[in-house]
């Protein structure tokens, strides 16, 4: 190929592959960068200035930060989800896409650290939730498992890097990212074990707060029915994220980069799942209206006061919850690409709603007769700070897109 | 002088509890004060807004809702109801969530307890309290020139981004203990160990004491047939208790039904 | 070119993995995140305290001390916990006669306004325009001299009589040091502020012959009827009254004794009194001869008390035949609970059955004396309650109502006068009291435009302010500020730089009460003596000087008869020399109490012409005051009406009153401030109450700016709407709206006073105001 017009560092890319001149990529990083500034000051204030610069107060001590690491994490279950179909279930054509599904998996999980890392009012203290750990505490549980979780992410995602057109040169790293192919199966089921104990854990936090009603469910042994559900909806919506995220990477990159075939895997698994989901969500929101009711809180007063009307159930489970289980059952529906990303976009959307509704409306929600029903909106603290990792995560993504061996399938759909 | 720890070598284990007399109660503040004086509790130029300023004891003004001349009120002060829980299931709400072990229930004692350099401010015991008892420091406190003089050395004076309660002035429990320790007794009596508010409280509403001594006042108030706790049906097992002659405001004690009941705020 | 590159990438990669595995390894970021944290938990918080050297707060050697609050005239017995030299708690003082363990709010948060910025931090000279709050430091020397000077002046150019000193009492050593250099100096013109005692003091003296004000056995009362006193707002001495009603609410179930609470307002009292009948503010006298007509008319009234003790009952007829109504017919002739029922409101038969009810009672006591008390109120509506407690029987009773005892004292040596004082104090008081206008009021302290103008003996060229906050606590205070200005040398002797500081032209601070000594007379409302102490528990936190010592050394540098008032050396020997031997109780116990006092009998308590209880009062033609018809003499309804135009103004503004909130002459401090309801206030605005009703007519809702303006004035405000409130009546919380002190206080809310007027009675010539004309409009 002729130097001239051939990328300065084309040496890195994948084998066989084309991507944009140079310049366009630091141009392209360089708008990222804006409003991760923004993010990154909203950061600085909370710490510095402490938490009186967001809308947080006593009555919602969780606000969006928490809502959102909830629905990140649920949205990062494609990673080990995929990788449980791909290495345990064997499913080869996954092959093709559970790259890409570690990476926006890592992408997820460092989100939610990082968010938490300026959720929490003294976080230079963040270690103690290790270091004097409450077994009996949901949220201990939940870290213990997403630190490991995220560690079994970057060694899944280390072989990438080391597959890189020169790294992969250096004779040890070679031999190391093939042994790491060749553990890939053993690490993928001890992440899988992680991803379903914290998802549980995540849904356990809300689900054992028995001083609120609106958000307490009896369970099973130590795990309130919302551990479970938690679960189920994660994996049920985490393939559904997958493909979106790959669908709007093929805009940028211009080209496709999986086969359909391998979308259609996904999307029927993912639709099989909402539906299970649905079924036993219902199931618990009847038997949670009967032990609230128990507990003196009726059924009404958790939707009297707006803006949480009855609207939230009809959205959550019906509107962002039956359709797109409709569309990714139906062979035709989900082939058809634009409405497979409808689904997809409507079942994140939904996830992301429930993880909102059982953190923020729970503390909405007044208990006590007297209390005074206040509301709550984040400020554009709470945004930029969340959003930061957003763009944190499209930056890892497009620098791992240009330079990592991440679609298989990429060469064979695009030849040069 | 060697201080006696928290209650180890005690033979004998309480249950504080108080008792509060909402007949009784005028709504003057005093115990809320009080409280402030006591545990060094900050205050701003701007206090107004209840949902980010801190009150241990927060003395509620709740209506019973008839129009005028009917209307009524009532006054509910609200320290922590130091939960004991229902049993392993269902330990102390806010204990029971705390990651870092930040926030223990004492059997010795009863009283629930907060370590301020521990907590790192998850917040996730306020996300368990049904009762609002639990406020964060959203600003690092600050004095007025001069104002430090009057802080009380017992109490540690907190940082921002943690979160604090009421203690049931458990400082005042370690001296009353530290007094019996040094006279050689094993028991308190009921008078040496007696939190601020309740001290404070001009119209002696409030009474505090071990509610399974049976010469403890509380003892026998808290068997009032008028007496009755704050959301008793969720199984938090509170030990304050509120007793008052008026129906509507026991009925203030249920969980919150929807805007078609009488009670609401004052 | 191809190689350079590879190299140069491989290399740069090589690096930065080499790099960032090494730091991992690496001890120091996990020894640097250990430090971190202790930093967050020990230095920072130290820091943020102001110290970063020693643990903060100091610990240290703890004791308690002894004193009595000084913040409120409620003379509460508190314990000062201190550890070494700070005090750290202001606790109730566990025995204390009067409060017994209990302290309010106000008294708790004693020791913020100990340590405040809102202190007067020495002797300070007015440097800007007067109320600029601008001043300059200047030493103790300056400060006595400029006074001495002035005063010296204004004595030789025979304007003695044209100085006046204003306090917030009359009793004990302090306000007589002060009453007695006027005296020596040649001035009549010792002030009191306000409050319902002036026009109780005055009922006394005409129905009783007592120089005194009143006492009530709240504790021993079994039905408490109460004309819109705020008894748990803070009423009389605030913690012996909110103990009462304890009593009064003890008795499981049952309680030991009945409430009736008359006020047009759900107040605290009102929603804890078993009744509560709201009425239309200002007929409270039309309702108690009411009551008195159907007590009357049943015969419920006490025979041998009404027959035996008292003058003007029955109709009577003098020396020359000439016969006068008395209090029977007149109540029987105008006050049926219908007519009753119109003026009032109140349904005939809640009035009928009140009355009974109060009548029947074991031990019934009606206690006068609108909210905290902080207006003097109309003289024949407090005559007309004072009449049911007679009617009752239950004056100088067990559970009733008696005069004021104080603890007896020596008396200090008369003071020699010389020509100027002579002629000073014989010059008619520029308020006016004592005067043919006003013969029998002793004090008209809210006259300004009167004490100031010239006019009947007033002009007043110099005003001492002590213990009182004229300009705050004053009704219709833009009258007041103009009032000031035309006053040319103001001295304030203010512990704390309050509102009258603001405009005076000096501030010679006294002590702040933990750091001084001074002797509290029996609490306003006791019917037991009480003699309490304040002691300092610590040093002089600023450079203060006691006002006793500095008046003292004023009155010697003045020199001749002046000095010669004040034969002590200082003012802890007058305050040994006037509590003679009981000082060495005094001081070990902090207070002395007579266990074994006596009410004295009916016989010996009416120093009355007749001798007797007046329903007829004979003592107004003895002073020679101006009757103009028969009624005059009788206690009956007299309506005091509300200023301004019932069109432009069709609704009707009442100061309301909250314990949580001061409103007196010390301002409310932080921790007081912060305990205040979301609806009462809310960033720097107040909540006026307004009932949903009236709210509708006029387009207002919850939270909602509005503005309030009456014939005084105008200011924006929050609407709370409450069905606790009569509809047609704004209720505006008293104490908020300062401009003095700092932004812990100051620009909160506005001063209720500012929009309320002085309506004065006609009789006694005191602010009966109880309400204004008001209009309230979406601002
Ligand atoms: N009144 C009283 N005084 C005593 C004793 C007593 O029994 N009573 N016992 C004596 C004895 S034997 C001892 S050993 C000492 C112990 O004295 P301290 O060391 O004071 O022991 P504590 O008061 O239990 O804990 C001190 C503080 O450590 C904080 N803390 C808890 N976890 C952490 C953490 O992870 N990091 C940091 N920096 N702080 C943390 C708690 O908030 C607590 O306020 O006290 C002695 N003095
Ligand atoms: N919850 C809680 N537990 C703690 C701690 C804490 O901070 N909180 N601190 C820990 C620490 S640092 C310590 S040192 C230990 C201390 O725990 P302990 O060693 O139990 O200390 P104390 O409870 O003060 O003393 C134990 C008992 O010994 C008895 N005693 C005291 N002096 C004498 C004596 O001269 N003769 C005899 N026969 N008996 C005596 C008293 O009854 C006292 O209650 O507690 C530990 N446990
Ligand atoms: S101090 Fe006593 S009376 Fe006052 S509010 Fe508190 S409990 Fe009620
Ligand atoms: S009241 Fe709240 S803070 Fe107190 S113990 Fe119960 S749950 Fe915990
Ligand atoms: S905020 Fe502090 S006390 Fe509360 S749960 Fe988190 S760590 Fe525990
Ligand atoms: S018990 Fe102590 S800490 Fe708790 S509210 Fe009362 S004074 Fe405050
Ligand atoms: S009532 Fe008055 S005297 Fe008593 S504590 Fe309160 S302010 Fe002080
Ligand atoms: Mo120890």
């Amino acid at each position: 190929m002729d130097s001239a017009s051939a990328p300065f560092d084309s040496a890195l890319f994948p084998e066989g592959t084309k991507r944009c001149q140079l310049r366009w990529f630091i141009v392209w990083l360089g708008i990222l960068h804006g409003p991760l500034m923004v993010g990154v000051l909203a950061a600085v204030m909370c710490w510095g200035l402490a938490l009186n610069v967001t809308y947080l107060n006593n009555n919602f001590p969780f606000g969006l930060w928490i809502a959102a690491d909830l629905g990140v994490i649920a949205l990062g279950a494609g990673a080990f989800f995929t990788g449980f179909l791909r290495y345990v279930v064997k499913i080869d054509e996954l092959k093709n896409i559970v790259n890409y599904a570690v990476v926006i998996g890592v992408v997820c999980y460092a989100a939610a650290q990082g968010i938490l890392g300026v959720d929490i009012g003294q976080p230079l203290r963040g270690w103690f939730i290790f270091w004097h750990a409450n077994v009996h505490s949901m949220l201990t549980e939940v870290a213990f498992c997403i630190t490991c979780y995220f560690m079994v992410l970057c060694i899944e995602y280390l072989p990438l890097i080391l597959e890189n057109r020169q790294i992969n040169k250096l004779g040890f790293f070679h031999g190391m990212a093939h042994h790491l192919h060749e553990a890939m199966p053993t690490i993928a089921a001890i992440g899988v074990f992680l991803s379903f104990f914290h998802q549980g854990s995540l849904g356990g936090v809300p689900g054992v707060l028995y001083g609120r009603p609106f958000a307490f469910r009896e369970g099973f042994l130590v795990w309130p029915w919302t551990f479970f559900l938690f679960i189920l909806s994660a994996i049920a919506c985490g393939p559904c994220f997958t493909i979106l995220i790959t669908w709007i990477t093929e805009r940028f990159a211009r080209k496709q980069l999986v086969k359909r075939n391998v979308f259609d895997i996904l999307a029927k698994i993912s639709g099989r799942l909402l539906a299970l989901y649905l079924v036993l969500k219902t199931m618990d929101t009847i038997y949670w209206i009967a032990v609230a009711g128990k507990a003196g809180a009726p059924f009404r007063s958790f939707y009297t006061n707006q803006p949480y009307g009855y609207w939230v159930l009809v959205m959550e489970l019906g509107i962002l919850g039956v359709i797109p289980m409709i569309i990714l059952l139906n062979k035709r529906a989900r082939q058809n690409e634009n409405l497979l990303i409808l689904a997809c976009i409507l079942n994140c959307s939904g996830i992301f709603m429930n993880r909102w509704i059982m953190t923020v409306q729970s503390l909405a929600v007044p208990v006590m007769s007297f209390d005074k029903f206040v509301s709550y909106h984040p400020n554009w603290v709470e945004y930029a700070s969340t959003l930061m990792f957003v763009w944190v995560g499209v930056i890892v993504i497009s620098i791992s897109y240009r330079y990592l061996p991440i679609f298989p399938q990429e060469k064979e759909l695009n030849p040069l | 002088m060697k201080e006696a720890h928290h209650g180890e070598g005690d033979t004998k284990t309480y249950r504080y509890g108080m008792v509060v007399n909402l007949d009784k109660c005028t709504g003057c503040g005093a115990c809320m004060v009080a409280c402030m004086a006591e545990n060094n509790l900050p205050f701003r130029k701007d206090n107004s807004d209840r949902l980010r300023s801190q009150l241990w004891m927060r003395v509620y003004k709740i209506s019973n809702g008839q129009p005028f001349p009917d209307a009524d009120i009532s006054y509910i002060p609200r320290p922590c109801q130091h939960c004991e829980g229902k049993d392993h299931h269902h330990a102390t709400p806010c204990v029971s969530v705390c990651p870092a072990t930040a926030t223990d229930y004492s059997h010795e004692t009863g009283i629930v307890s907060q370590i301020y350099t521990r907590c790192f401010g998850c917040r996730y015991c306020m996300a368990a309290c049904p009762y609002h008892v639990r406020v964060f420091n959203w600003w690092d406190p600050v004095w007025p020139k001069g104002m430090k003089n009057y802080l009380n050395p017992d109490v540690s004076v907190r940082m921002r981004g943690v979160v604090e309660k009421c203690s049931f002035c458990y400082h005042r429990l370690q001296r009353a203990r530290n007094k019996a320790y040094a006279e050689e007794r094993r028991e308190l009596h009921e008078d040496e160990y007696q939190t601020a508010c309740t001290q404070a409280c001009p119209a002696g509403a409030i009474t505090f004491g071990d509610l399974d001594d049976p010469h403890h006042k509380v003892y026998k108030l808290k068997k009032d047939p008028n007496a009755f706790r704050l959301l008793e049906k969720l199984g938090t097992n509170t030990k304050v208790y509120y007793v008052s002659t008026r129906d509507w405001v026991r009925k203030a004690a249920h969980a919150y039904t929807g805007k078609n009941q009488g009670i609401m705020p004052g | 070119m191809k190689l350079d590159r590879r190299t140069f990438i491989e290399v740069a990669l090589g690096f930065s993995i080499g790099a960032g595995t090494g730091f991992m390894l690496t001890p120091v970021n996990w020894k640097l995140m250990d430090d971190m944290t202790i930093w967050s938990q020990e230095l920072w918080p130290r820091y943020q305290l102001g110290g970063l050297k020693g643990k903060l707060p100091q610990r240290g050697e703890v004791s308690n001390a002894d004193t009595v609050c000084k913040l409120c005239p409620g003379g509460c017995g508190i314990t000062v916990r201190k550890v070494e030299k700070r005090a750290t708690k202001i606790e109730g003082r566990d025995g204390y006669p009067v409060n017994d363990g209990g302290i309010c709010p106000l008294g708790a948060s004693g020791l913020q306004l100990l340590y405040g910025p809102w202190r007067t931090p020495g002797p300070l000279k007015r440097s800007g325009k007067r109320g600029s709050g601008h001043f300059s430091r200047i030493s103790w020397e300056e400060a006595i001299h400029e006074v001495v000077e002035k005063l010296s002046a204004l004595r030789h150019h025979g304007e003695a009589h044209k100085v006046a000193a204003i306090l917030d009492s009359d009793r004990g050593t302090v306000p007589q040091l002060f009453s007695r250099f006027l005296q020596a100096y040649g001035s009549p013109n010792f002030i009191r502020t306000a409050s319902d005692q002036d026009t109780y003091e005055l009922t006394l003296k005409l129905m009783q012959g007592a120089d005194s004000s009143v006492g009530y056995d709240l504790e021993g009362a079994n039905f408490i009827l109460s004309f819109g006193s705020g008894l748990i707002e803070g009423w009389g001495a605030p913690v012996r009254v909110i103990q009462a009603h304890s009593i009064w609410r003890s008795g499981n179930g049952t309680k030991r004794a009945k409430v009736v609470q008359i006020e047009p307002r759900l107040s605290n009292t009102a929603a804890k009194a078993d009744d509560w009948y709201p009425i239309k503010p200002g007929t409270e006298g039309a309702l108690a001869m009411g009551l008195a007509h159907v007590i009357v008319k049943e015969s419920l009234y006490d025979f041998s008390f009404i027959g035996s003790q008292t003058f003007g009952f029955e109709d009577w007829s003098d020396v020359t035949g000439k016969t006068y109504t008395g209090f029977k017919r007149l109540v029987m002739d105008e006050y049926g609970p219908a007519n009753v029922s119109k003026i009032t409101g109140l349904s005939a038969k809640k009035i009928v059955d009140l009355a009974r009810a109060f009548a029947k009672a074991e031990r019934p006591l009606a206690v006068w004396g609108r909210g905290k008390g902080t207006t003097s109120g109309s003289l024949y509506e407090c005559m007309a309650v004072h009449a049911l407690n007679a009617l009752v029987g239950n004056i100088n009773k067990p559970g009733g109502v008696s005069t004021r005892p104080e603890v007896a004292m020596q008396p200090w040596p008369e003071v020699v006068v010389d020509n100027i004082a002579w002629a000073g104090s014989s010059m008619p008081r520029a308020d006016g009291a004592g005067t043919s206008r006003y013969p029998l009021t002793k004090y008209l302290p809210d006259r300004w435009p009167q004490i100031v103008s010239g006019s009947d003996g007033g002009g007043i060229k110099a005003l001492l302010v002590q213990g009182a906050d004229p300009c705050f606590t004053t009704m219709d205070s833009a009258a007041v500020a103009k009032a000031f200005e035309q006053i040319p040398f103001v001295v304030s002797f203010s512990t704390f730089l309050d509102e009258t500081a603001f405009n005076a032209d000096l501030v010679l601070p006294n002590h702040h009460y933990l750091e001084r000594w001074e002797d509290v007379p029996t609490p306003i409302g006791l019917h037991k003596p009480v003699l309490g102490l304040c002691k300092p528990v610590v040093s002089p936190q600023f450079d203060t000087k006691h006002v006793g010592d500095v008046l003292m050394t004023i009155a010697k540098s003045l020199g001749g008869t002046v000095a010669e008032a004040f034969p002590w050396g200082d003012y802890e020997s007058v305050l040994k020399d006037t509590m003679g031997e009981k000082w060495d109780t005094l001081e070990e116990m902090g207070y002395v109490a007579e266990a074994d006092y006596r009410l004295s009998t009916w016989g010996s308590t009416f120093g009355t012409p007749s001798g007797k209880f007046e329903f007829y009062v004979s003592t107004f033609d003895q002073a020679g005051k101006e009757i103009s018809e028969d009624v005059g003499y009788l206690p009956h309804y007299q309506p005091i009406k509300p200023e301004g135009n019932a069109v432009r103004y069709p609704l009707i503004l009442i100061p309301t009153e909250l314990m949580r909130l001061a409103d007196g002459a010390v301002g409310n401090p932080p921790f007081c401030t912060k305990t205040m309801e979301e609806n009462e206030l809310k960033g720097n605005d107040l909540f006026v109450e307004v009932n949903p009703k009236t709210a509708a007519e006029y387009g207002l809702s919850e939270g909602l700016h509005a503005t309030l303006t009456t014939p005084k004035g105008k200011g924006t405000v929050l609407v709370h709407l409450s069905e606790g409130i009569m509809p047609g009546l704004i209720g505006i919380p008293k104490g908020l709206g300062h401009t003095a002190y700092d932004d812990y206080l100051a620009g909160k809310g506005i001063s209720a006073n500012s929009l309320m007027g002085v309506v004065e009675d006609p009789v006694s010539g005191l602010c009966a105001t109880w309400g204004i004309r008001a209009k309230l409009t979406r601002a």
